[in-house]
Formats: structure tokens, sequence, C-alpha cells
């Protein structure tokens, strides 16, 4: 049964007792650190040599990884964990700013012609992520359409 | 990935020391097992009730898991999602053994 909540510290460190078992059970020597992303997001990054396995083609691999680590969470804590997130060897940090690069070149186009896009469906993760690089920029706004999984960004130009 | 390669170069070389049983019998995929059992462990509220059947077949390994039935829920999830980040994660360390692996949540 599930304990009273845990802060989102304590989820932060309950999810990394899991990865660094779990690590272990590879065989891999890793390092851990836990950062309080903002008042709602704790992100857990594994650094090590050779880690490329566990984040496996397109981060299919890290992404279960993740899966687990929030089921694991999950289970001594009533709260909410989808805010708990993994990096395994600098991946998603690398893969967020590829994102944000690829959508301020949307924007570029949206503003210069003054035509909407729409983007290929993706998560909620990356889709916050091009929520947030379209907010920063000046002449362009987002809207989401479709459901899940299929649900996609629509960058528009402001008028 | 680049890892891959370098990882099964790990594990070749750590495989006599970790791929045998208690009889010192050679055992397939020692670090898919390892990872199977640490995931359904960590999932359950009742570990005394997991057993983990291994059936080996050349270069492919075949995981039956079987749960008390109060956790079916949690180790395959809703939708099937919890059972299918297993796979994909336990895939991975059989990778890393030099082995196909396939993990079957057994409902009794």
């Amino acid at each position: 049964m599930a304990e009273a909540s845990l802060t989102l510290e304590e989820q932060g460190e309950a999810a990394r007792a899991f990865l660094s078992g779990l690590f272990d059970a590879f065989g891999y020597e890793a390092t851990f650190d836990v950062e309080l992303r903002d008042a709602e997001t704790v992100e857990v990054r594994a650094h090590g040599d050779n880690l490329g396995l566990l984040v496996g083609p397109r981060g299919a691999t890290l992404a279960a990884v993740q899966d687990l680590t929030r089921t694991f969470v999950q289970r001594q804590s009533e709260a909410r964990t989808d805010r708990v997130l993994v990096d395994i060897a600098g991946y998603r940090e690398k893969r967020t700013a590829a994102l944000q690069r690829f959508t301020t070149g949307i924007v570029e186009e949206v503003v210069a012609s003054g035509e909407e896009r729409a983007l290929e469906p993706m998560g909620a993760a990356d889709r916050k992520v091009v929520h947030d690089t379209v907010n920063s920029l000046a002449g362009a706004r987002t809207r989401s359409e479709g459901v899940e999984p299929r649900r996609y960004i629509v960058i528009e130009p402001v008028r | 990935m680049t890892g891959v390669d370098e990882a099964e170069g790990v594990a070749e070389a750590e495989g006599v020391a970790e791929g045998t049983d208690d009889a010192g019998n050679r055992v397939e995929g020692p670090t898919a097992r390892a990872v199977v059992s640490y995931l359904v462990g960590s999932i359950v509220e009742d570990g005394d009730a997991v057993t983990i059947d291994a059936d080996a077949r050349g270069r492919s390994v075949r995981f039956q898991v079987h749960v008390a039935p109060e956790d079916m829920g949690r180790v395959i999830g809703r939708r099937g999602r919890v059972a299918q980040a297993i796979r994909t994660v336990v895939a991975a360390a059989g990778a890393r053994d030099g082995v196909q692996t396939s993990v079957d949540i057994v409902d009794e």
C-alpha cells in the first residue's frame, strides 16, 4: 500500500536509490545527482562511461527506465510522480537543446511566411519544451491539437 | 548507440565470474537475469511471492515471472505499460550479455 506522500526531495532520493540498484544490476559504474528543477519537478541524472545501452535507440530505453522509476516512486508515495525526470549520460539535455533549436527555426519560418505550421505528434515533456521555447520568442504562439498519444502542437503567427 | 559494442565486451570479460550459477554451471544472460529480478522485486509489494523461471534456448532467454495475484496489476500497469517498460530494459540488459530476451508475466 502507498505510504504517506513524499516531498519532492524524498521522491528524488527514492528515484536515485532505485536507479542506483538498477545500474548495479547492469554492472555499470555511475554517479547520480538529484536536482529540484522547479517547485514541482525533480530530475535525477546518471553520469558514467558507456551508458548508451541504457539510453537506447532514440531514447526508448531511457523512457522505459523513467517509467519504471516513476512506478517505483509511486509505490511509496500517494503524490503524483509525473514530475520525476530521469536523464542518463546527458541525453535528455542534448535532446532538449536540439528541440529548442528546431523550434526556433520553425518560429522564424512562421513569422516570415505568416502561415501556421503543425508539428509531428510528441510526448508531453517535449511539447512543454516547444511551448516554452515559442513563448520566449516574439511573433508566434502555440496551440495543441489532437488526442494523446497523437497530440501535436501548431505554431501560429501573432499579428 | 556507441555504448553497445563496448558494453558487450565488458560482459564477455565478466562472464566467467557472473555467468555461472551456485553449482558452477554456465548461465545464459546473467545481466538480464539480475535486471528482471531487480525490476520485479522493486515494483511488487510481496517480494517473497516472486519466482522467475528462465528458459534458455541458444542465444535467447525467456523469463517467466510469477508474482502474488494482488501484485499482477502493479507489474503489468495501465494498458501494459509497466510490463512493456520491463521488457525494454531487460532487452538492453540482454544486449550486454549477447542474448535476446522475452519476458512473460504469468497469470495463474
